[in-house]
């Protein structure tokens, strides 16, 4: 009889179940890729640069997520326990003993778990090669994911599994024993306005002005290295939020549905009279939920955020330091050369371009400080004449115009500033320079800032120091040896150049000096000889893609877990509000309608968190998007997350309306 | 004639299991007319009347309302008719708890989206006509099983319906308040002349009718006809019911 119980329980909520299980088996399968992905072979043999790196942070991630997972297994688990209270209390006044009761709910957790489980390594067997490939892909590696399962991986999953269930089971056995212990009535929710309409008033006025700080954030961020005030506001606007919105949530909503309530002639049209009760019951009782979701959903967004203008901030210092997979000057290109020839690389493209170096006084506005220092000049045309990719990261400039390239001190670029009164020695002073971050031929080839000049300029300027710089791009890479790079190595700095600084800049000079000074002076710069970046290159896309793989699945199982809270939330209506509806039904409300309902209480549980978590993870936006419009590729993130979500909303109003249909037979 | 049912029949299950609750039942019901419909549990009772009221659709046979084939109707259209003609009692009641008790007496005005006028002076005819003014704020919780039933049968009069259907409407009631429903019900039969079917099983609550069917195994076995006598009445449906077999101990005492 105990069987046909748990088989009926689980039967009846097949549904929930459902949508339960494939969560939980999602997430057993991932984390079983990611716990059999450490110790693979064929990714140990094609990432052996790394080290342990990808094992450690593989099992790190593995262990994160398994712990999260865990926590919505208690968190979900006990849905559907709280949904069988009435069930339980009727075996108990039938005369079922109480372990026996306890004993049901205990060995129902164990089958939902263990189906859950049985999916979830089923997936990871058929995904594992799939999801293997899918890294290398993203690292940028060709070599064949081999798939394996270590023992240790399986013994490991096994112990997993066993412990996991125990404890799972243990928890709703407890949550059983407290149903049948306190046996209450359905909670009556207290109304008390008078705390929720003030409270509720307050939470609008802390969200609308986290929102004011936001916009002021926007302008104060990048004052944040030598001002507290930004940091202030972060904390306030967070803050806010986060209060801001359990407050609505808790006051402001239910008033404004009381009001709409109360308006009979808004109210007294259509299922209006019993639909705006029912969202509020529905939202007292979800409350915490919401907020929970909404919260998280927010943190899932300024992730995002983080990630994505971190990846930008890291590539783009990448594109900056490395543009040429080999970089030379005139003193080491002969050199060069004859080692590329040696080793038969296949070049795709070699670049050559003058310079001239010349020394420079200015104010400098981001750094507070007057700089005297030598540049590198390169005419306009020289730097047009070079790939799209050397000018990413700089201001847009005509014939006419400079442009200053200089070190960026903060994470993210600001162009929109610019360099003015730049005195250049014996050439007319640069009045305007816009500014930009990204070195032709690579940060690294430079001893300090470059300037891009109009070709007139160029042509007449002195020239303290006159240089060639040389790049090259390879099909499939320059395939320089290990000696050879050791033979090169004795080029790695050109020339010293020493700065004998005077009372005006017509007075200073640059002496050149070949071999490397005895004692480092302030005012030495050395000139790097060559750049090899080629291995950087590849390790920076192996270690992105990696970074890539690791957050889009972090991110998708945030989605998965949140969506599915919710549809469980809504799927799982206690016994009162399915008689209501039902009730409903009887007296002749058309099918139409109910559905109206289902779907206002689906698009009410499903808005809200998103719009909410869309208005706080604006804050991220304006800690990294200072002074920019907001990115093409960031709207289109989140735009990617809504759409997701509102997949997710999509299912969960077919599937309760499915439910309720298939309840009364409508 | 206002209603016509034309040899109707309804099977639950399916090839083997399935059970036949109605088999071509054909009865015909006059406007203003208060008919029971009796028989013992499983009979097939609160069918004939769900099929009557559009709620479930028969498998065959025909139902026709002031000359409309309702079975030939769109779901939509049949929740439109049933809307705006019928009155439904349930055993339940019915109520819902997050409604107040005006809110569920007004319920199908406001579902109608009629005026606000129209549904304010219906609610206090309602009121006065069933003598329930005190309740008008009071929650459902707050109210006894009687008081609850009253307001549901306001709630399936308040758009006047031409039709009331009542499933067992006194079964959740003692004596008192089963009397004094019934004589609402009487009242309304008579007053705004509505025509009301019940389903019952309780000899009592069935001899309020003018008329009452007996069926038993999804036939129609016999039908009484009121003489105007109500005791004399009750008389003859204890004695169709002993007839059938369908009366239990408490509806019917054995040695009546």
């Amino acid at each position: 009889m105990y069987r046909k119980i748990i088989k009926r329980s689980l039967s009846n909520m097949r549904d929930s179940y459902l949508i339960y299980i494939l969560a939980c088996s999602f997430a057993i399968g991932v984390y079983g890729i990611l716990l059999s992905m450490g110790d693979n072979p064929s990714l140990h043999f094609a990432l052996r640069f790394w080290g342990s790196f990808i094992n450690d942070t593989t099992m790190i991630m593995s262990s994160i997520f398994a712990f999260c997972a865990f926590i919505y297994m208690i968190y979900v688990g006990g849905f559907f326990i709280k949904q069988q209270r009435n069930e339980f209390l009727t075996f108990e006044k039938l005369g079922m003993q109480r372990w026996v009761i306890v004993a049901i709910s205990f060995f129902q957790t164990i089958i939902v778990q263990a189906i859950a489980w049985v999916i979830g390594i089923t997936l990871m067997l058929i995904f594992q090669k799939f999801m293997g490939m899918l890294l290398f892909y993203l690292m940028r590696v060709r070599f064949n994911f081999e798939m394996h399962i270590s023992l240790s991986s399986i013994w490991l999953l096994i112990r997993v599994f066993f412990i996991s269930t125990l404890i799972l089971s243990i928890i709703n056995a407890i949550k059983t024993i407290r149903i049948l212990q306190k046996k209450k009535r359905r909670p009556l929710i207290k109304t008390r306005w008078w705390l929720r309409i003030p409270a509720g008033l307050f939470g609008i006025i802390l969200l609308l002005t986290a929102q004011v700080c936001t916009l002021y954030l926007f302008k104060d961020m990048h004052t944040i290295s030598y001002s507290a005030k930004p940091l202030t506001e972060i904390m306030y606007i967070m803050g806010a939020d986060i209060f801001g919105t359990y407050l609505v949530y808790f006051g402001f909503l239910p008033s404004i549905l009381n009001i709409m309530q109360r308006i009979h002639s808004v109210a007294y049209s259509g299922v209006n009279i019993f639909s705006f009760k029912y969202m509020k019951e529905r939202l007292f009782q979800n409350i915490s939920i919401l907020w929970f979701v909404t919260e998280l959903s927010a943190m899932a967004l300024a992730l995002l955020t983080f990630c994505y203008f971190g990846y930008q901030a890291v590539h783009q210092n990448y594109n900056s330091a490395y543009p040429f997979e080999l970089a030379a000057n005139k003193n080491t290109v002969k050199v060069i050369r004859e080692e590329l020839k040696k080793n038969d690389a296949k070049v795709k493209g070699s670049y050559r371009t003058d310079v001239k170096i010349n020394l420079v006084s200015y104010y400098s506005k981001a750094e507070q400080s007057y700089n005297r220092q030598p540049m590198t000049f390169m005419s306009y045309s020289d730097y047009m004449s070079l790939p799209k990719r050397m000018r990413k990261g700089n201001s847009k400039i005509n014939s006419h115009q400079f442009l200053k390239i200089g070190f960026s001190s903060s994470v993210m670029y600001n162009n929109h500033e610019k360099e003015h009164d730049i005195q250049v020695k014996d050439a007319p002073m640069i009045p305007t320079a816009k500014l930009g971050y990204s070195f032709p031929y690579g940060s690294s080839m430079h001893f300090g800032p470059m300037m891009i000049v109009p070709n007139k300029y160029y042509e007449k300027m002195p020239a303290e120091v006159k240089d060639t710089f040389y790049g090259w791009d390879f099909k499939k890479g320059d395939r320089l040896s290990h000696a050879q790079m050791q033979k090169l190595n004795s080029y790695r700095d050109a020339y010293y150049m020493k700065v004998n600084f005077k009372s005006t800049l017509a007075k200073s000079s640059i002496e050149v000096m070949k071999k490397e000074p005895n004692k480092y002076e302030a005012a030495t710069y050395t000139q790097a000889g060559f750049l090899r970046q080629g291995g950087v290159k590849k390790r920076f896309k192996q270690g992105g893609g990696f970074y890539l793989f690791i957050v889009a699945l972090f991110s998708v199982a945030l989605l998965i877990a949140l969506g599915s809270v919710l549809t469980l939330r809504i799927l799982l209506r206690d016994d009162y509000q399915s008689r209501q509806l039902r009730t409903l039904q009887k007296i002749g409300v058309e099918e139409s309608e109910i559905k109206g309902i289902i779907r206002r209480e689906n698009t009410l549980t499903f808005l809200i968190p998103i719009i909410f978590a869309l208005i706080q993870s604006f804050v991220a936006i304006a800690m990294f998007d200072f002074g920019r419009h907001i990115s093409k590729n960031i709207i289109l993130i989140y735009g990617g997350y809504i759409v997701l979500y509102g997949l997710f909303g999509l299912i969960s109003f077919q599937v309760s309306w499915r439910g309720v249909k298939q309840k009364f037979n409508l | 004639m206002q209603i016509a049912v034309k040899n109707i029949s309804k099977d639950f299950g399916k090839k083997r299991n399935a059970v036949h609750a109605i088999k071509d039942i054909s009865l015909e019901v006059d406007h203003g007319e208060f008919l029971g419909i009796m028989g013992p549990s499983g009979a097939g009772k609160t069918t004939l009347l769900n099929m009557i009221s559009t709620n479930q659709r028969p498998d065959h046979g025909q139902i026709i309302i002031d000359g409309l084939d309702l079975t030939q109707f769109h779901d939509r259209d049949q929740a439109k008719y049933r809307r705006n003609k019928m009155g439904f009692i349930y055993q339940s009641f019915e109520l819902l708890d997050s409604l107040n008790v005006k809110e569920n007496v007004i319920l199908p005005l406001a579902l109608n989206r009629s005026n606000k006028k129209l549904i304010e002076e219906r609610f206090n005819h309602m009121m006065q006509l069933l003598n329930i003014e005190k309740l008008s704020d009071r929650s459902v919780d707050e109210l006894s099983l009687g008081q609850r039933q009253i307001v549901a049968a306001a709630r399936a009069l308040i758009n006047n319906p031409e039709i009331l259907f009542a499933d067992e409407p006194t079964g959740s009631l003692d004596s008192k308040s089963a009397t004094i429903l019934l004589n609402y019900m009487q009242l309304i039969n008579q007053k705004e002349k509505t025509t009301i079917i019940m389903a019952t099983h309780d000899a009592f609550t069935a001899s309020y009718c003018s008329r009452v069917v007996f069926i038993k195994d999804g036939v129609v076995f016999s039908e009484v006809v009121n003489p105007g006598n109500r005791d004399k009445f009750f008389e003859q449906i204890i004695n169709m019911q002993r007839t059938i077999g369908g009366g239990d101990y408490f509806n019917v005492s054995q040695n009546y």
